[in-house]
Order: C-alpha cells, then sequence, then structure tokens
C-alpha cells in the first residue's frame, strides 16, 4: 500500500551508461498538492519525470505512482495519469475541440469536453485549427489532453518554458484551475516564480541531488539563511555619535541600516534595546524580511556542485 | 479487441479528415497520378504494342493504378509517419492509454481509403476515357494486386519513415526514392526500353514494376506473374523486419 503519497520516490538513481545523473533522489506528493521540482538545466528534473511516467526503468530505487509501479504498468498508470511533454506536437490539420475530443476517447471515463474547455480556457477557439494556435494556447491545449481522462494525477514538464508573462499568467492560471479540480500535480520548472506561485511544497533538485524540500518557507528557512533587518539610518548614528549596538552585526549603508540574523526576535529586542538608550526612537523605517526561496535558490545554484 | 478496433476506426476517420482538409496535400496526391494518366494516357491513345493487338493503354492504365498505390500508401504514409515523429505526435499518443496497435491500424486504414479513392478514380478515368478495363472475370485478380501491393509499399512506407530526419524533407526524400525507379520501370510508358541490361535487371528486383505487371495481367494477357508476386512478397518481408526494427515513437 502506498498511503496517502499520490507519488513516492525512494532512493531512486539513473544512470546512463557510466555517467550517474540521479544519485539517490527521496520526495513524496501528497493527494490533492501541488508539487514542483525546482531546479537548474541539466538537473535531472525530465529523467525523474520520465521515470515516474513509465518512459524510462530506474537503474536503482523505488518509485510508485498512484501505487503503481510506472515501468511494469504503464497502459493502467496512463489511464489515471496526465502528462504535458516538453515540446510535444499536435495533428498538423486537427481542430481544437475535435482533437480534445478524440483524446477524451482513448480514455474509460473521459471529463466532459465543454468542461476541459473551460478548464484551459480555450473555449472561444474551439473550431480553430491547432496550427493557428499561439504558444500559450498550444501549451493550454497540452493540458487540455492530459485532462481528457480525467487523471488524479498530471505531470508538467516546465510548462511555460519560452512564454511572454501574458501566457504564462494564463498557463499559471490552468494550472491553479487543475488545484480546485482536486487533482495532484507534480511539476518541474527552472523558474523560481513559478515555483513560489503555485507549489504547495518544492523539492530543488541540483546536479541529481534533492537539496532541500519543503513548503516555500520552510526550504528558505532550513537553507539557514538569515532574516534581513534594516531601518532608516539615524542622523545620530551616522554622524558617528552614537555606538553601533553590541552583539549585533550592524551595518550602516547610508540612509540604510541592515542586519542579518537566524533570530529575529532577540536581534528586534536588542535593536529597539538600543535605539531607546540612544534615545533613537522606534527606529525610522524599520522592515523585517523573512528569508525569501529566491535567496535560497540562488545560493544554492550558484555554488559549484 | 473490440475497444482498439473502434479506436483504430475513429482514429482513421480523423486522418482522412485531416488529409481532406489539408487541400494541397489531398489535391497532390490526387493530381499526380490522373494528370499523368490524361496527358500520357492521351497520347498513347488509338495505338498499339508493337507487334500485337493489345492497345498501349490497356497495359498503360494499370501501370498508372499501381504508381497511385504507390503515392497513397508509400510515399503519403511514409512522410506521414516521418512528420508524425519529428512533430512530437507519436510521443504524446504515448502518453495515453491508446494501444499502439490501435494507432498503427488507424493509420494504415485511412491509407487504404486513399488507395481505394485514388484506385477508383483511376480506373473510371481509365475505363471511360481510353476504354481500358480489366479483363472479364480478372476483378478477383485485380483486387488481390492492388491489396498485395498496398500491404507492401504502407511497410516500406513505414520503413521509409524511420529514415527520413525531418519534416522538411519527409516529402521529397519518399518521391525521390521511388519515381526514378518507377520511370525506368516504364510505369509511365508500355515501351520503355533501351536500357543497358544489368539496369534493367536492376529495376526487376524492385517491387514498383512487379506491382504493375501484377495489375497489367488483369488487364491484358501476359504471362502468370509468379515472379512479381514473389517479389512484392520479398519486399513486405523485409519492409516489416526493417519498420519494426527501426520503428522509433519518438525523434532522435
Amino acid at each position: 500500500m502506498t498511503g496517502d503519497a499520490a507519488v513516492r520516490v525512494a532512493g531512486l538513481r539513473m544512470s546512463f551508461g557510466a555517467t550517474e545523473v540521479l544519485h539517490g533522489i527521496d520526495f513524496d506528493v501528497r493527494y490533492g498538492e501541488v508539487f514542483c521540482l525546482l531546479g537548474p538545466n541539466g538537473a535531472g528534473k525530465t529523467t525523474t519525470l520520465e521515470i515516474l511516467e513509465g518512459f524510462r526503468a530506474q537503474t536503482d530505487g523505488h518509485v510508485s505512482v498512484l501505487g503503481m509501479n510506472p515501468a511494469a504498468q504503464p497502459a493502467r498508470l496512463r489511464e489515471r495519469a496526465g502528462m504535458v511533454l516538453q515540446e510535444c506536437g499536435f495533428p498538423r490539420q486537427s481542430r481544437v475541440a475535435e482533437l480534445i475530443d478524440l483524446w477524451r476517447s482513448y480514455y474509460p471515463n473521459p471529463r466532459p469536453l465543454g468542461d476541459l474547455l473551460e478548464v484551459v480556457e480555450l473555449t472561444e477557439v474551439r473550431n480553430t485549427q491547432v496550427r493557428k494556435l499561439s504558444g500559450g494556447q498550444r501549451r493550454r491545449l497540452d493540458f487540455a489532453l492530459a485532462l481528457a481522462g480525467d487523471p488524479d494525477l498530471v505531470f508538467l514538464d516546465e510548462p511555460t518554458t519560452g512564454f511572454d508573462p501574458e501566457a504564462r499568467r494564463r498557463c499559471w492560471a490552468a494550472i491553479e484551475n487543475l488545484r480546485r479540480l482536486g487533482k495532484t500535480v507534480l511539476l518541474t520548472t527552472h523558474y523560481l516564480d513559478e515555483a513560489e506561485q503555485l507549489a504547495d511544497r518544492i523539492a530543488i533538485l541540483r546536479a541529481g541531488r534533492i537539496e532541500l524540500a519543503g513548503t516555500t518557507h520552510e526550504v528558505a528557512a532550513r537553507a539557514g539563511l538569515a532574516t534581513r533587518i534594516s531601518f532608516t539610518t539615524p542622523s545620530a548614528l551616522r554622524r558617528g555619535q552614537v555606538p553601533l549596538p553590541d552583539g549585533i552585526d550592524l551595518s550602516v549603508r547610508g540612509p540604510e541600516s541592515v542586519c542579518h540574523t537566524g533570530n529575529a526576535a532577540m536581534t528586534l529586542r536588542m535593536l529597539l534595546d538600543w535605539a531607546r538608550q540612544h534615545s533613537l526612537g522606534d527606529l525610522a523605517g524599520l522592515a523585517v524580511t523573512a528569508p525569501r526561496l529566491e535567496d535560497t535558490y540562488l545560493q544554492l545554484t550558484r555554488d559549484p556542485a | 479487441m473490440t475497444r482498439t478496433i473502434r479506436l483504430a476506426a475513429r482514429q482513421a476517420l480523423l486522418e482522412q479528415r485531416s488529409f481532406w482538409r489539408s487541400a494541397e496535400y489531398a489535391l497532390f496526391t490526387f493530381a499526380f497520378p490522373l494528370m499523368i494518366l490524361l496527358l500520357i494516357g492521351a497520347a498513347n491513345a488509338g495505338s498499339h504494342l508493337a507487334g500485337t493487338d493489345i492497345k498501349r493503354t490497356t497495359v498503360f492504365v494499370p501501370g498508372i493504378l499501381a504508381f497511385g498505390v504507390i503515392v497513397a500508401a508509400y510515399v503519403n504514409l511514409g512522410s506521414k509517419v516521418a512528420v508524425l515523429r519529428h512533430d512530437g505526435v507519436l510521443k504524446r499518443i504515448r502518453t495515453t492509454p491508446l494501444p499502439s496497435g490501435a494507432y498503427i491500424g488507424g493509420l494504415l486504414v485511412s491509407t487504404i481509403a486513399t488507395v481505394i479513392f485514388i484506385t477508383a478514380a483511376t480506373g473510371m478515368i481509365g475505363w471511360l476515357a481510353f476504354g481500358a478495363a480489366p479483363r472479364p472475370g480478372e476483378l478477383p485478380a485485380l483486387a488481390a494486386g492492388l491489396v498485395l501491393g498496398t500491404v507492401c509499399f504502407a511497410t516500406l512506407g513505414l520503413a521509409i519513415s524511420s529514415v527520413i530526419t525531418s519534416a522538411e524533407s519527409a516529402g521529397p526524400v519518399a518521391y525521390a526514392s521511388f519515381l526514378p525507379i518507377a520511370i525506368i520501370s516504364g510505369v509511365f510508358d508500355p515501351t520503355f526500353s533501351g536500357l543497358p541490361d544489368w539496369l534493367s535487371r536492376l529495376v526487376d528486383m524492385f517491387p514498383v514494376k512487379a506491382l504493375a505487371e501484377v495489375l497489367q495481367n488483369a488487364y491484358a494477357v501476359r504471362p502468370f506473374p509468379a515472379w512479381d508476386l514473389a517479389n512484392l512478397g520479398l519486399w513486405t518481408a523485409a519492409g516489416a523486419v526493417f519498420a519494426v526494427w527501426r520503428f522509433r515513437w519518438h525523434a532522435t
């Protein structure tokens, strides 16, 4: 039994010839959540997805998708898991609704056509030939085809790569619709804002290893990144009439003073005590910024592997 | 099984609709053989093969029937599958629970439909315009020849699709790989001769002339085409082995 995980990956290893590209990765995707595998190009995201989709057999480790072994039961898995691959074309002369309808015929319990068109916002182009669609519309048609069999789980491999902001926004809206339908979504991306915007939980994959996993806040916190506290530099401090606070690594950068801390509450208390002692009031412009996923990601991906 | 057949039929229907929707594609498939039929047929009308009372058109029309079968089964199917593979449509099919047999079956059924249309058009025009008709009682033989030719060239079409590496070259490669053979096989000119001996023997190895002769046998009395039937059978077997061996769902 698989318990409450839609996808379970444990100790997954994959080698191509003598080169190992996945070095034993573990993660779970819970039912009903949007899970994001985030990482730079070449991290092993697509390879991981291909194993979960049953296109490749892993070298070692255990994977279970909706309680099935994907490599052993690809046909059964495909009845319940929709897949959006990178760069997959459509039959050249087909029309939108006609193609979705054909796809619906492949599945035992398809979703209604009108419903599918609505979820991906393609109702108004339902009779348009596929080759006349824009890039964003094509991607949403990808979603509609992946949803045709009313799957429990949807795989999305880099769904918005190369899109302009408007196309990305509509694509994100379609993914939000998937969430609303209660679908479990496993998506890969190398866009941080995409992960931050869409994912309930993320795993950062880099060079075939999972560096961090959890909610966006957890990931940022686990990376050991500091909270940033800043305030407008009081003129007395700028003129050197006030000593710097003890025990705080405060740097005065012209009009702004900044410190980073792993314990925001304590540092804040110390700062305010210091300000009161030196009659600096409540420190104008005081701002406390929680560590952002972006900082974590940039730090991780800049380090040599 | 019934599900596979139903899905294949549905797939075939969509393929046919797409085929006719792409006007230039359908027109080219039909216009090319029919234009040759009318132009060269008109030039040959009324004359007889040297030393016989067989009208030239009686041999020429079944040659064009063979040409139509090859265009529909080999050129169209081969380039179609190459384009589907190049565009990633085959890869997308693999993400669905559709049995691969139903998909390939659908493509083949659609190909057979195209063969039937083009054969009917060529046969009717050949009969009405040039009075060329199968010998009495030879319709079953003609049908059998058409079936064998379709199977053989569809198999070879699937095989060549694996050799074609881009969507742009699909049509040209498919045409270029048989048109010269068709010309020196005498498909367009029943009296075509004067080839060096080695070349005419080489051309005899290919299935183009074999199919033409099998169909010609249904129109005019000729020696029983045993060698031609064996030839088509061998090419079908070789094509099937190659097609299965090299078939890929994704572009490399």
